[in-house]
């Protein structure tokens, strides 16, 4: 199936390695994403905080020029997909907001019906693609690798539109598909502190301490929000310091552990761009 | 948290502060004070007002004390106490219009979030997506927040990982203009009272 597919703007930098992954994943399984030519940023979580019509409309600009291809919207950021996916559920819910919003486009030359379907990255691979077809696909067994299926909040909340909003599962069956183990991990859906990192460091370290604490004994974590990945993964180090315990956790997109089952190379999945190394993961996978 | 009095009297209460904060004043008013919101929430811990303790203070319209908390800014829109409320609060959203208030009031307490959240829109603005090298220049520079050494180090580690471009300008997209119009109408439409 083709999908219109927009990226997200942590997936042109910080989180490029997921981009790259994605996309040759979903072209391994037989499926395309086509990028939404000119997309802009969604708002992140930052824009209604500011403006609640601006959250309404950044979104809204790529929904109109998405339906003009009749395809469905595929975002893999969790931020991206709340944002879109909240335009066409708030069209639904207040009606005022529909000529406001018309009014807005239209100063852009823009139009929205409010028909674009917007779907996560997750739900495409694990409902559309599914958890067979991902089976038959893999040429390196991970079997014994300890995964944690760490999704995140937005990526199921608030409306747990393709998977549970508690203790999703859509990723453990994809872990389990492609011979890993999904890590018992009550904190799959609780949050990383987002941007807290960056306004608030104390709470923020506290928050990934405690996600990563819980993550012990597992081999690698696994993500489908580059906000999630980047918490997790750039700071380990001063973790470590802070606990006294060394931790070391590599943290894989999704999209990337696929890939390894794949046999996709590591340059393919832009592995070397994770902070914390994966090499003695990929060691590990050797000797299985 | 230790326990706190009021002694309330009329010039401190705005009974209109509920209607202007929750897109469903009904359901606020409904609020039982179960705390569920507040077991829900990572961040209550760190917060002046827990979330339960936050509606009861806007049920009685205490506005001055409820925007000048740091309550709602250490919100991250996880949305776990929005999916459990037991009374369909629309919890998460409110905390956003409370950001939006405090601002406008000029009381917002925590303005390291209230500048970053600028940051963010203004970059946008300028580029079309984000570009996270300006959008930490131009917040750190407006927050005078010496804690810009923190992250220098990580910094620099994206920039050798090839993780982050220093070119702001090579993420601009070509609606710039559709862009622009966007924000003015919008800017537009939210200074009519």
């Amino acid at each position: 199936m083709r999908y219109s597919y927009m990226p997200g703007c942590s997936l042109l930098s910080t989180a490029r390695g997921y981009d790259t992954s994605a996309r040759a994943v979903i072209r391994e399984l037989g499926s395309e994403l086509v990028e939404l030519e000119d997309w802009n940023c969604c708002g992140a979580n930052a824009i209604e905080s500011v403006s609640y019509l601006l959250s309404v409309a950044l979104p809204a600009r790529n929904l109109a020029l998405a339906e003009l291809s009749n395809r469905e919207l595929v975002t893999s950021c969790s931020s991206c997909f709340l944002n879109l996916f909240k335009v066409n559920h708030r069209l639904q819910r207040e009606p005022p907001l529909r000529g406001r919003l018309e009014e807005i486009l239209a100063a852009a030359g823009l139009r929205y019906s409010g028909k674009c379907r917007v779907r996560h990255l997750l739900d495409v691979i694990a409902n559309d693609i599914g958890v067979q077809a991902v089976a038959n696909r893999v040429e390196r067994n991970l079997s014994g690798l300890k995964v944690v299926p760490y999704y995140g909040c937005q990526t199921v909340r608030p409306y747990g539109e393709y998977d549970g909003p508690y203790l999703p599962t859509s990723m453990d069956r994809l872990i389990e598909a492609v011979g890993a183990v999904p890590f018992p991990y009550l904190w799959k859906t609780r949050c990383c502190g987002g941007i807290l990192m960056t306004t608030e460091k104390a709470i923020g370290m506290s928050l990934v301490s405690e996600l990563l604490a819980a993550a012990q004994g597992a081999d690698c974590i696994v993500t489908v929000c580059p906000m999630c990945q980047m918490n997790l993964d750039a700071y380990q180090r001063e973790i470590s310091v802070q606990l006294g315990v060394r931790i070391h956790m590599p943290v894989l997109f999704l999209t990337q552990l696929l890939g390894l089952a794949f046999g996709l190379s590591e340059r393919e999945l832009l592995l070397d761009q994770n902070i914390v190394p994966v090499s003695g993961l990929l060691r590990q996978l050797q000797t299985v | 948290m230790a326990e706190k009095t009021f002694n309330l009297t009329r010039d401190m209460l705005d009974h209109t502060f509920a209607d202007l904060v929750t897109p469903d004043r009904e359901k606020l008013l409904t609020c039982i004070q179960c705390g569920t919101c507040t077991a829900s929430c990572p961040t209550a811990y760190a917060m002046d007002y827990t979330p339960r303790q936050l509606w009861r203070l806007i049920q009685l319209g205490l506005k001055e004390e409820v925007l000048t908390s740091n309550s709602f800014w250490l919100c991250t829109a996880c949305y776990l106490c929005t999916l459990r409320c037991l009374r369909g609060i629309a919890c998460t959203e409110t905390m956003s219009t409370l950001k939006r208030m405090a601002v406008s009031m000029g009381m917002e307490k925590l303005s390291s979030s209230a500048r970053f959240y600028e940051a963010f829109r203004d970059t946008v603005r300028r580029h079309g997506r984000l570009h996270e090298v300006e959008l930490m220049a131009t917040f750190f520079g407006r927050a005078k927040r010496l804690g810009a050494m923190g992250y220098t180090r990580l910094g620099f580690t994206l920039w050798r990982k090839g993780k982050v471009s220093l070119d702001a300008s090579a993420v601009n997209i070509r609606g710039l203009d559709q862009i622009e119009a966007i924000y003015r109408k919008v800017e537009e439409l939210e200074a009519k009272p």
